[in-house]
């Protein structure tokens, strides 16, 4: 079996890689929060989720954490009235991304709250395989 | 003179917080799963308590059941404000906590360790 430090060492690393990728998801949606569709009428960009899982790591027999899908939010886009827009469609209305920047920034923060506490972790594992490898340096 | 069984007994606790430190690990990594429980071992007085003689591998094909096997992760205590409408139990700061507590308990068995290991260089001197 493996040495408890070195799984908490990769399960925090997984930690650490599956809220990279909602980072960034989420830096994907702020940054297509106004990509309107390039035909006219067309559907603009669909904000896209993500969500974890606990999956069975086989190589090590450890419960890691993974990114299970990358779906795309199914809620209806916003209308706005603009003839100008090369996306509008005949009666002048321009389809906008489902994307709310307020909904993507809290998602950020608690992204970043969740990363930072696996990081901790991570810091935590290796400080204690330190203390024990230094308890051969004494006398 | 009778013999002292600190070296085995912090070494126990080392190992008791080594898998405590991994589930904490686990529980964090997964405190944004859906339907995920957080997990926690039995107490080490507990686990002290039900230190038991091992049975005897006399054979290669004798299989000793391991540590995790006789101290089985639990569900930590569950708690009715943390459960979230996702299914997922884990409280970060209560993990933090546990962390902070492990890694006092680890220095203390680690200091334990290191002043024993003094005592009989100096008896031995």
């Amino acid at each position: 079996m493996i040495d408890p430090l070195q799984a908490s060492l990769k399960i925090a690393g997984a930690g650490l890689e599956a809220q990279s990728t909602r980072l960034r998801i989420i830096s994907q949606n702020i940054a297509n929060s106004q990509s309107t569709a390039t035909v006219s009428g067309g559907d603009p960009y669909s904000r896209q989720t993500v969500s974890f899982d606990n999956a069975l790591d086989s190589a090590s027999g450890l419960g890691l954490v993974k990114v299970r899908s990358i779906g795309v939010d199914q809620s209806p886009f916003k209308l706005e009235h603009d003839p100008g827009n090369p996306a509008a469609d005949s009666d002048g209305y321009v389809k906008l991304p489902n994307v709310d920047v307020l909904v993507e920034l809290t998602d950020m923060r608690e992204a970043n709250r969740t990363y930072e506490a696996n990081l901790q972790v991570a810091k935590q594992s290796a400080d204690l395989l330190n203390q024990t490898v230094s308890l051969l340096k004494e006398a | 003179m009778t013999e002292v069984y600190l070296y085995q007994l912090a070494s126990q606790r080392t190992q008791w917080l080594n898998v405590r430190q991994s589930l904490i690990a686990g529980n964090v990594a997964n405190a944004n799963t859906p339907g995920f429980q957080a997990k926690d071992i039995a107490p080490f007085s507990t686990v002290l308590a039900q230190t038991q003689m091992t049975m005897a591998a006399t054979s290669p094909g004798h299989i000793a059941p391991s540590e995790t096997e006789l101290n089985p992760p639990r569900p930590a205590d569950d708690d009715a404000a943390n459960a979230t409408l996702s299914g997922n139990s884990v409280d970060l700061e209560s993990e933090m906590v546990k962390l902070g507590e492990i890694s006092r308990d680890a220095n203390t068995a680690n200091a334990i360790k290191k002043i024993f290991h003094q005592m009989m260089i100096s008896a031995l001197k």
